[in-house]
């Protein structure tokens, strides 16, 4: 089963969210669940990176590239980045994989790989 | 709606405090009931983010009440993240304005020492988005990080520039007999010398060791009053002229302009704008530099000088004790630490102190008017407050 992150569309004035959130920041329109899912795209552009050596104890690596991608439809999406040389601007491309393991637990999430 | 003043003022030193977090909280109020001789205390505020993950203790505004025997005044804990100091000055204001209350004790405490800096980090990271940030290992100096790599491309901040900010507040420090960081640096040191490397190495690059404040124990209390009230103490009258509060979204990047600190521009606009002053009637301000990069850039939300030109200004050392307008005289949370319930009430101990005309070798001569910003999150909930001296 390919795994997706999802993107929210509102029903009302087609605004599309990442994350989810309960209420359309377009349009406030107040009926709950009034969202379709629909996967991120799996292209964009790097906006911006970071290669951050002060980590959270349960990654066990010298350091981690965090960078925010701003994808075709418009969103912009949070992700680790694994990328020899990051550029501002440069195309990336995402995959939904483990991102994070703690001792019971595993979570999936973007991460970003040149081209 | 009353007039609301600052009648007496406490803190701690900031440093890595051997105390129970309940001390930590009350002995300020102590400080400050001393100051301007208040025994009667209608209302207890106690701002603190981590006592129950990391001190393993809730109800923390409880037991400092009781510690303080102010039993049976009421008594709450406010949390807003790294701007919980501020939103519980902005409570205390609300309660004395409203006429429900004469006298408000306002206490910010933290003690984050009793962690490793990686559980404290870990602690402040919990403020970001659980599922489209946290989990990826953000943390808040990586958010800074990427913001200020944005920062350097559109308007021509350089790593320089961050160095003169931290050299700037720890020299300011040393003038502040509570501040953590008592050590002179210079830009030479932390980003020429062949050392640099080692003394100062990336955190989240572009942001170095220095660009980030430290992790501080300490707390710092203020007491509020009506005018009636504040005048029967005989200290010089501050009123709390202004307050401005705003949020943005939880996501950094969902943000229309990432390199925009909008909630800062708006609670600041609202803050001067219910004190009715300007930008530029600010005489000393206490920004929220729990990055280098954040003084230079609220300064321009702020208003005090144009979007972009925040670095220019440092360049100028107009934000230098001295200065035009001297911004983080205390040593800011770079210098003086970022205890972080304890911030924004140390700001305004700070700005109180100043217009009161007591800083003594760090007082900004003949200042009448300051500001303070307490960022909470990444810039999704500031409260900023003006102050006035009577």
């Amino acid at each position: 089963m390919r795994r997706e992150i999802y993107a929210y569309k509102c029903r009302k004035c087609g605004q599309l969210h990442y994350p989810y959130r309960m209420v359309c920041k377009g349009c406030r329109n107040n009926d709950h669940n009034e969202f379709d899912p629909e996967p991120l795209p799996r292209t964009g552009t790097l906006v911006t990176y970071t290669d951050l050596y002060a980590l959270p104890a349960v990654f066990e690596v010298p350091k981690l590239c965090l960078g925010i991608v701003e994808l075709p439809n418009g969103l912009r999406v949070t992700g680790q980045l694994r990328v020899e040389e990051p550029r501002v601007g440069m195309k990336v491309r995402g995959e939904v994989e483990v991102v994070r393991r703690e001792t019971y637990d595993e979570y999936y999430g973007m991460v970003f790989y040149e081209g | 709606m009353r007039d609301v003043y600052v009648a007496g003022i406490g803190i701690t030193s900031f440093t890595r405090l051997e105390y129970p977090l309940s001390e930590i909280a009350a002995y300020p109020v102590m400080m400050a009931i001393k100051d301007c001789g208040l025994r009667e205390i209608d209302h207890l505020y106690v701002a603190n983010m981590g006592s129950g993950r990391v001190n393993h203790q809730t109800g923390l505004a409880s037991a400092v009440v009781d510690t303080l025997s102010l039993t049976p005044s009421g008594a709450e804990l406010i949390e807003n993240g790294p701007a919980s100091g501020g939103s519980a000055v902005k409570q205390g204001y609300m309660a004395i304005a409203s006429g429900l209350c004469d006298v408000v004790a306002v206490s910010g405490a933290e003690r984050m020492r009793e962690v490793n800096n990686l559980e404290a980090t870990d602690l402040v990271a919990t403020l970001t988005h659980p599922i489209a940030e946290y989990i990826y290992g953000v943390t808040l100096p990586s958010l800074a990080g990427m913001f200020t790599r944005l920062y350097m491309e559109k308007y021509g901040v350089t790593e320089r520039h961050l160095a003169m900010v931290a050299v700037k507040n720890q020299r300011h420090a040393l003038r502040n007999e509570f501040a953590h960081i008592q050590q002179e640096i210079t830009v030479e040191g932390i980003l020429d010398s062949p050392e640099a490397m080692t003394n100062n190495p990336y955190v989240a690059d572009p942001l170095r060791f220095f660009d980030c404040c430290p992790v501080s124990d300490g707390g710092a209390a203020v007491i509020l009053a009506t005018r009636d009230v504040a005048e029967s103490t005989g200290r010089p009258l501050v009123r709390l002229a202004g307050v401005g509060q705003a949020s943005d979204t939880h996501c950094v990047h969902e943000r229309e302009d990432p390199t925009d600190l909008l909630a800062v521009r708006r609670s600041a606009a609202r803050a001067l704008g219910m004190a009715e002053l300007a930008p530029s009637d600010v005489d000393v301000a206490e920004l929220h530099d729990a990055f280098t990069i954040l003084e230079i850039v609220e300064s321009e939300e702020a208003g005090f000088f144009p979007k972009g030109e925040g670095h220019l200004a440092l360049e100028r050392g107009d934000t230098t004790l001295g200065g035009t307008l001297p911004i983080n005289v205390s040593g800011g949370l770079k210098g003086r630490g970022h205890p972080v319930g304890a911030t924004g009430v140390a700001q305004v101990h700070e700005i109180v102190h100043q217009l009161r005309g007591e800083a003594e070798d760090r007082q900004v001569e003949g200042a009448r008017v300051g500001f303070t910003c307490n960022f909470g999150g990444f810039g999704n909930n500031v409260v900023c407050m003006a102050f006035v001296r009577e």
